[in-house]
């Protein structure tokens, strides 16, 4: 068993006005060389004159990264020849850095790990050098461009880790207006160090990577890396110290030339600056000014406003975005429909107009006012997003739109009764079938009412008003397959799609008030071995629609077989639907009568939230476990139910397309995940045959907590993982046993952490297929599909 | 009607201009066109500018050196005139700015008519490094000015400017006003602004003045004195606090006592210095300085170290001499520096690298860096009990050029009263006492850090007893 020790040196592009040791201005994508100057330029006779603010912008991200500030800092030079380097020294800092001594907490796959910082230290950038044809061009306008180095001790263990410490970082400089922290364009760079050694043996030789200009290069140089020095190792090799270059056209890092090894800096301390004192007054002024950083802020919102971490983290991923949060809040409106509509709508509208919020039509005043007219049932949600675009793209206050557009929507309850009395007046055929139990025509009701209100009748309020009109309550049941929608054939075989009227079923049960009415859905005629993704994609669709249109409540009927499944799928994409929706099973068609009464009454007692109804009782929709007793008898029971705690993973918010669209995300989200199980001589090949085929992710079932063999044999999954890692497919794991899968437990299961596997917690296999597609058909790509699934709501179980 | 005049090198100087004011010099077309005859006749046998632009004729105006005309040595930037440092890699280089000092002299109206030679970078004793130019004695044209500022002293000391910047890294000014007869000061490191001064080594280097009288150099120093933001390490000396030199009667004055293997009339000088002072009243003592046996040595390893650094810009890439045709990047800098650079150069960023490279650094670099805190000391306990350091400037006075000289180690050596001042970054002053057979000698006064106008008053008064000399063959036309 081997374990990897990777450290990062990140250099770090400060935005000050003007350059570290001249008055140039400090920008880029300027015409090559000029903002050049004779000092910048290293003319003869020059000197540097350290620029303040580039020293306050050190101290602070020093600060932030919890170093120990150096009272007494100076520079020294640093030589080497480039012709980049106008003066052929650099001037940087050797023995009393900024600050030294920090740490970084980072958060990954549900662990935190203190990463040290050693030091910080600030120095001057080089221009740059352009090969064209058989020229060398050199622009000098990055030279002596303020960069802060920041060099972390060697305690990250995996590539996915260091990628986590950058886009911390990024986050956090970006915070503090230090730093755009652009890796593409080189305002934020990355060098690496990596060794690997037996676990347990002293730190091992060590590589440095080079070249690693954006966070995906970081993830797959370094995974790379702990790869070739384990396989070295392994055939009984050594790894050679040297210096490689990351290749991003060959996916591969070769070794750098020796030539460009055979530096000594010959470091001295800097003639031209005097020793720069950061006294107590100083860092005072520093420390006062402080930015709230991204993790206190995201621990604050959380508590303040009672929000999950998934759309925390979304709110404060950019200050900006944070910030126009608490400005709307201020305004009066309400912390979680802010959330809600930053994270979904204005951000996409964002995306759309490619502008930043700062730059956007939208003012916080205007976001609030536009919540407030929807609170005020003034417009209702299809309005709403209607007249949020509209603010996009014509740059006007809601309230002139909705007004100019006639928008309003009637919420007087007065004129919406008189609307209702009117409506069941002129039907009396519709209003008689909705009366005598037959819920279907109140739709029909519903849209002839709207019609009357040229469409401007607010409709939960409008179909408030015809049930009281009617005296019903309308319940939606979904016929989703199954032996309980089904028949038992005179054979005693049961067959499906015989679909028998629910309706009737419930009308005659006594326990039910009177003022429920029916209205059953059939979705196909199949047994729940035989769901495809489109009928999953057409049960989530006709769910999100009857939840718009009904009050009381959705009932589904499914057969057992899946119904674990469904059930954390649909939990997994109605995190908090509006009214409850019920889940039931009968293992024979016998049953059902029972079964259907209790969903019914559950729709109608329960608080809103997807539950799953059986003769037994209720359960929550995710981590439910079907296990048979004997022939005659099924049971389910919630998976590990001591540690399994539903908050830990939150759901994901539909995306707002068309039924066909959904039913296409599904399609491809199921074409590209496998769950697979490992079993004593299972092959390695065996999976990365499937990644072959086409499988991006893989839900894998190791043993127990998580354990597995990981040897270099055909049998050992150490060559899956290292394919998976290459390819950027990810595998979740949980248990064939009920154990929690943590990695915590044992050497085999960290181990399998440091390959990449994620872990799974106490989730089902079934729960985490689920929210891997719910994830994929919720996520506008891949990337946030993945950061989705593994997203934890909270990081406290370790 | 012929007027009569003086001869002065085989140029005749019209009878009116003798003794006129300096300040005269570039008032009128006449005025300026006797000066450029002047410069002309003299440089051609000195070789003290590289570069001489008689300017445009034109009224003084006001400022405390209005109408003054400045020579500059060439390792200090002006404006518009190349900045060659003497050597071949910045042959044909145009400064595009200004360097502090001269921008401050241009300001207090002094008027810059030329650049002065060197040895390259600064890096010599002789001002026989270059490979522009080699500039003799006013007193003996076989006989070297002096260096580094030695085209600066000669330019003075001949007559042809009142007054020149020199920079002084070991001695660059003191040593080559000795030797050309003329006053030399090298102030408190940061006294004057180092920007626009080619550094050689950067914690050593000062930009000092080469002047004929020590009035002169007061007026043109109070001009140059300042701290700078351009130059980080520069300071204020007017807000030091500094002990005021107290009159002759209550001045204590340290003595260090000549080396008997210095030339006898460099001990006269130091003697002849010593009995005046005691005559005036002044308390008198001989002082050892233990450290001086290693200032050379620690000057030397520091001076190479940062000159290593120092002279790396000087690549071909950006500016300077570079050959048409290269390979690649390694290639041109590599072929600027052989042919740009000359050897002393060279050999001295040989030496830098080598006293700097990993795991011979501490051993030399080090060692060298904590001697210098060690001299520093002392040289700061010394003026608690002395108010003033008389020594020698040099071993020697002006040697002979060429083959005749001293070789280049010992010439490295002789440096060792000059060099102390620089690593302990006090000022030191170095003023003629008189012709010893026929070429000047002088002594040298070191005093505490922010000291320089003490230095300079001293000055005055012994100007008193020892006037400055004037060379036969360059009679004072203006002064
Ligand atoms: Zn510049």
């Amino acid at each position: 068993m081997y374990a990897s020790r990777i450290g990062l040196e990140i250099h770090i592009q400060l935005l000050t006005e003007s350059k570290i040791f001249c008055g140039c201005r400090a920008a880029f994508g300027d015409e090559p060389n000029t903002n050049v100057c004779p000092v910048c330029m290293g003319y003869p006779g020059v000197l540097p004159s350290l620029n303040g603010e580039a020293m306050r912008m050190a101290y602070q991200v020093a600060l932030a990264l919890n170093c120990t500030p150096t009272p007494h800092t100076r520079f020294a030079r640093k030589n080497y020849f480039y012709p980049d380097l106008p003066k052929n020294y650099q001037i940087s800092q050797f023995g009393a850095p900024i600050g030294t001594d920090g740490y970084l907490d980072i958060e990954f796959h549900g662990k935190t790990r203190r990463v040290r910082i050693s030091e910080c230290h600030l120095e001057e950038d080089a221009g740059k050098m352009v090969h064209a044809g058989d020229m060398s061009l050199l622009d000098y306008n990055r030279a002596g461009t303020p960069l802060l180095e920041i060099v972390t001790e060697p305690d990250l263990e995996i590539a996915e880790e260091a990628e986590v410490l950058l886009m911390q970082l990024r986050r956090m400089v970006r915070y503090l207006g230090v730093c755009d922290g652009n890796m593409e364009e080189g305002s934020m760079r990355c060098d690496a160090n990596v060794s690997v050694a037996p676990e347990g043996a002293p730190l091992g030789n060590k590589v440095e990577i080079k070249n690693l200009n954006s966070s995906r290069f970081v993830r797959k140089a370094l995974a790379y890396e702990t790869d070739r020095q384990t396989d070295i190792l392994e055939r009984g090799g050594t790894v050679t110290v040297e210096t490689r270059l990351w290749n991003e056209n060959r996916d591969q890092s070769e070794p750098m030339r020796t030539k460009e090894l055979a530096h000594d800096y010959r470091y001295f301390p800097e003639p031209d600056l005097p020793v720069v004192e950061a006294d107590e007054a100083f860092l005072a002024t520093l420390k006062a000014s402080q930015v709230e950083l991204p993790q206190a802020r995201m621990a604050r919102l959380r508590q303040a406003y009672d929000l999950g971490d998934r759309v925390v983290e979304l709110l404060c991923d950019e200050k900006e975005t944070a910030d126009f949060f608490e400005a709307v809040i201020q305004e009066g409106a309400d912390a979680s429909t802010v959330a809600t509509w930053l994270t979904s709508d204005v951000r996409k509208l964002l995306n759309r107009h490619s502008v930043s919020l700062a730059d956007s039509p939208l003012s916080p005043a205007r976001l609030a006012r536009l919540l407030s007219l929807l609170q005020a049932s003034r417009i209702h949600g299809k309005i709403a997003k209607q007249t949020l675009e509209a603010v996009f793209e014509l740059d006007r206050d809601p309230e002139e739109i909705i007004q100019e557009k006639g928008w309003e929507q009637i919420v007087d309850p007065a004129a919406l009764a008189d609307l209702a009395a009117a409506v069941v007046a002129d039907n009396p055929d519709a209003v008689s079938a909705v009366r005598a139990g037959n819920a279907r025509p109140l739709g029909f009701l519903v849209g002839e009412a709207m019609k009357r209100s040229a469409g401007r009748a607010e409709p939960r309020a409008l179909q408030q008003a015809l049930k009281t009109a009617l005296s019903v309550e309308p319940l939606y049941v979904l016929d989703f397959g199954g032996a309980i929608g089904g028949e038992r054939r005179p054979d005693g075989m049961v067959q499906a799609g015989a679909l028998r009227d629910l309706t009737d079923m419930l009308a005659s049960e006594p326990d039910l008030p009177d003022s429920i009415r029916f209205e059953a859905i059939p979705l196909g005629g199949f047994l729940s071995e035989e769901i495809t993704p489109g009928d999953w994609a057409q049960l989530v669709a006709a769910i999100r629609e009857r939840m718009e249109e009904s009050s009381s409540g959705v009932v589904v009927s499914h057969g057992t077989d899946t119904l674990a499944y469904t059930a954390a799928l649909l939990g997994w994409c109605f995190p908090n639907p509006p009214v409850p929706v019920v889940l039931t099973a009968a293992v024979q068609p016998e049953q059902a009568p029972a079964v259907m009464r209790s969903a019914v009454q559950a729709a109608i007692e329960l608080p809103p939230a997807v539950h799953v109804a059986l003769t037994d009782g209720v359960y929550p929709a995710v981590n439910l476990r079907f296990e048979r007793v004997d022939t005659a008898s099924a049971r389910f029971r919630t998976w590990n139910e001591e540690y399994h705690r539903p908050d830990q993973w939150p759901g994901f918010s539909l995306p707002d397309v068309p039924a066909e669209e959904l039913a296409e995300r599904f399609d491809a989200a199921m074409q590209q995940v496998h769950i697979a199980r490992i079993y004593p001589g299972m092959r390695s090949e065996s999976l990365v045959r499937l990644m072959d085929a086409g499988f991006t992710a893989f839900v894998l079932e190791l043993y127990d907590t998580g354990t597995a063999n990981l040897g270099h044999s055909p049998f050992g999954l150490r060559a899956a993982f290292e394919e998976a890692r290459r390819r950027g497919v990810r595998i979740y794991c949980t248990s064939q046993q009920e154990g929690v899968v943590d990695f915590q437990s044992y050497v085999t299961g960290h181990a399998l952490w440091r390959e990449g596997a994620v872990p799974m917690g106490s989730l089902t296999t079934e729960s985490a297929y689920t929210r891997l597609i719910a994830a994929m058909v919720c996520g506008d790509d891949i990337d946030e599909a993945f950061a989705g699934m593994e997203h934890r709501g909270s990081t406290t179980d370790g | 009607m012929a007027e009569p005049g003086i001869r002065a090198s085989g140029y005749e100087i019209k009878e009116h201009v003798v003794q006129a004011d300096w300040k005269t010099v570039l008032n009128t077309a006449d005025t300026v066109s006797e000066y450029g005859a002047t410069v002309d006749a003299r440089n051609g046998e000195l070789e003290a500018f590289l570069e001489f632009r008689s300017p445009a004729p034109e009224d003084p105006g006001e400022g405390p050196l209005a109408g003054l005309p400045v020579a500059v040595k060439d390792n200090i930037a002006v404006r518009d005139f190349r900045l060659t440092c003497g050597s071949k890699l910045l042959e044909q280089f145009e400064s595009p700015y200004d360097a502090t000092a001269v921008a401050q002299l241009k300001e207090a109206g002094a008027r810059i008519v030329g650049k002065t030679s060197l040895d390259e970078f600064g890096m010599g004793s002789a001002t026989d490094t270059s490979t522009l130019s080699a500039t003799r004695n006013p007193w003996d044209l076989s006989r070297t000015a002096g260096g580094s500022s030695g085209g600066s002293a000669a330019a003075v000391a001949s007559g042809m400017v009142p007054v020149a910047l020199g920079s002084d890294t070991g001695g660059s000014v003191r040593q080559p006003a000795s030797f050309c007869g003329v006053y030399g000061l090298k102030p408190t490191y940061g006294a004057v602004s180092r920007f626009g001064l080619v550094a050689y080594a950067s914690s050593l280097d000062t930009i000092g003045v080469v002047a004929d009288t020590p009035q002169r150099l007061e007026s043109v120093f109070s001009v140059i004195a300042g701290s700078d933001e351009k130059d980080q390490t520069s300071v204020d000396i007017r807000s030091m606090q500094v002990r005021e030199t107290p009159g002759l009667k209550a001045l204590t004055v340290g003595v260090l006592a000549p080396d008997t293997a210095d030339d006898p009339a460099v001990q006269q000088a130091v003697r002849d210095v010593e009995t005046y002072l005691q005559s005036q009243g002044a308390n008198t003592e001989r002082v050892n300085l233990p450290v001086l046996e290693y200032a050379a040595a620690v000057y030397y390893t520091i001076a190479t170290a940062e000159a290593g650094a120092n002279l790396a810009r000087f690549d071909g890439v950006r500016y300077g001499e570079r050959p048409l045709y290269a390979e690649n990047p390694d290639e041109l800098v590599r072929l600027s520096r052989s042919t740009g650079l000359g050897d002393e150069v060279k050999l001295r960023i040989l030496l830098g690298t080598y006293v700097l490279r990993s795991g011979f650094h501490d051993q030399y670099y080090g060692r060298a860096q904590r001697l210098r805190a060690r001299i520093s000391r002392d040289m700061q306990d010394l003026f608690t009990r002395v108010d003033v350091l008389v020594s020698p400037v040099f071993p020697t006075l002006a040697f002979p050029l060429g083959s005749d000289g001293l070789t280049p180690y010992q010439r490295k050596q002789a440096d060792r009263y000059t060099t102390v001042a620089n690593l302990a970054g006090v000022p030191a002053l170095a003023l003629p006492t008189g012709v010893y057979d026929g070429l000047p000698g002088g002594v040298q006064l070191t005093g505490p850090k922010g000291g320089d106008f003490g230095l300079i008053r001293l000055a005055k008064v012994l100007a008193g007893v020892f006037p400055p000399p004037t060379p036969p063959n360059y009679p004072r036309v203006w002064s």
